[in-house]
């Protein structure tokens, strides 16, 4: 799927043209480039949507607006890094897999006593 | 949970709009499903929330439900997909931050350089100062039929200005994309640049189509050319080609161009296949009826045999 600016106007009625190209110049939204302007895929509208609500919906100000989604882009990329993570050790042998899953709730557990005991 | 919008999102049935406006935007900021990108329950709130506050929210829609015109549930919208719904894919990728290194600088370097991919760079001293990749950039090429088919080479101006080449390799998909390596944004620091994504749409072209390697077309032959045979020119997509019709050939039937098809860099090439169409000419003349006629008097053939037994 790939539309245009209007197309998005269209889909999306919370946002106006004018509001679109700012977010884009502002790198909030990144398109790819057709030969004829912004192509935004269904990435790119859903990401449309999500700062329709904080904009509109939460009212958030613009200038705080690059620091959240910051904030969620970090949040996505660290979940994906975890994934894939855990996709590798899914693979690895048994006994590697219970070492590093004994590791881990042991790293956690002290953590969490660290936190109550303060 | 209750269906009540004014429950659902906590005021009276007095409250003003401005109070309604409040509550709403507290629980949204509480509960925004991209904030809890796997709580089910939060999302189920979530819309609950939004559904009630498209009806109180709106003076209209609030006179009408409070009047009993329309129900609480009039409101609901079709499921929307959401950015985290995305974003958990490898396509969000384009939008992460990329400033992992930084971030796990106590870790050991094993990890430190796993993590923080987009931050390597010569030398090895991320930690003193801030390196990263540049971004990769995205273009969306449409490129003819036939281009796609034998490979082409394109220039595009890229989202930053830069126009770059592109080498189409032949037999290119519709949707596929191509990874140019250091053709993206530049990188900061000594961060290398990104890459440059194109997504190729192939359009379609009104004689050929593809399947696979191979490339399909219909060929219109007259009756003669069907009756006795013939040599005809046929179309391939690297240019015109002399095809032997075979004696008595039926409209449907199916010849092989080999090698005719998408030569692949590998040297490994598709075949053409040609469908015949036997067309008559838009006016009859009286010859040709005169000779159908007289077929007509002596022939015992019957197409329609085999459809008669099996239906």
């Amino acid at each position: 799927m790939s539309m245009d600016e209007r197309s998005v106007v269209a889909e999306v009625r919370r946002v106006t043209l004018r509001e679109l190209r700012l977010w884009v110049r502002e790198g909030w939204v990144q398109p790819a480039q057709g030969e004829r302007g912004p192509a935004f895929d269904e990435v790119d509208v859903a990401r449309i949507r999500l700062l329709c609500d904080l904009r509109k919906e939460m009212a958030l100000p613009a200038d705080a607006l690059p620091v959240v989604l910051t904030l969620i882009d970090r949040l996505h990329e660290t979940r994906r890094d975890l994934r894939d993570l855990t996709k590798a050790l899914e693979e690895q042998p048994e006994e590697v897999r219970r070492s590093v899953v004994a590791g881990f709730r042991e790293r956690r557990g002290s953590s969490y006593r660290t936190d109550g005991g303060a | 949970m209750s269906d009540d919008p004014y429950e659902i999102l906590g005021v009276p049935k007095t409250a003003s709009h401005d109070e309604i406006k409040k509550a709403y935007r507290k629980l949204a900021k509480a509960l925004h499903p991209d904030l809890h990108p796997d709580d089910a329950g939060k999302k189920a709130e979530f819309q609950a929330v939004s559904a009630a506050y498209g009806l109180l929210g709106d003076p209209e829609k609030r006179k009408r439900f409070d009047a009993g015109e329309i129900d609480a549930s009039g409101q609901e919208r079709p499921e929307r997909h959401y950015y985290h719904q995305y974003a958990g894919q490898d396509a969000g990728r384009r939008y992460d931050p990329g400033m992992g290194a930084q971030e796990y600088e106590d870790a050991a370097d094993f990890f430190s350089d796993l993590f923080g991919r987009r931050s390597r760079s010569g030398g090895g001293d991320y930690r003193e100062a801030f390196h990263t990749r540049g971004p990769d950039l995205r273009y969306n090429l449409e490129v003819d039929f036939l281009d796609a088919v034998r490979g082409a080479k394109r220039s595009v101006t890229m989202p930053n200005g830069k126009a770059i080449e592109i080498s189409i390799p032949a037999g290119v998909h519709d949707g596929q994309t191509l990874r140019l390596r250091g053709k993206g944004g530049a990188g900061f620091g000594e961060g290398p640049p990104g890459d440059a994504l194109v997504t190729i749409g192939v359009l379609s072209h009104p004689v050929f189509t593809r399947d696979g390697d191979d490339i399909e077309m219909e060929l219109p032959i007259t009756l003669d050319e069907a009756v006795l045979g013939a040599k005809v020119d046929v179309p391939t997509i690297s240019g015109t080609v002399s095809m032997s019709v075979p004696k008595g050939a039926s409209s449907g039937r199916r010849l092989r161009l080999k090698g005719k098809g998408i030569v692949r860099a590998s040297g490994k090439a598709g075949d053409q296949n040609v469908r015949l169409k036997i067309v008559l000419p838009d006016r009859m003349d009286g010859e040709l009826e005169e000779l159908a006629k007289r077929w007509r008097e002596h022939s015992d053939f019957e197409p329609r045999k085999e459809l008669r037994r099996q239906t």
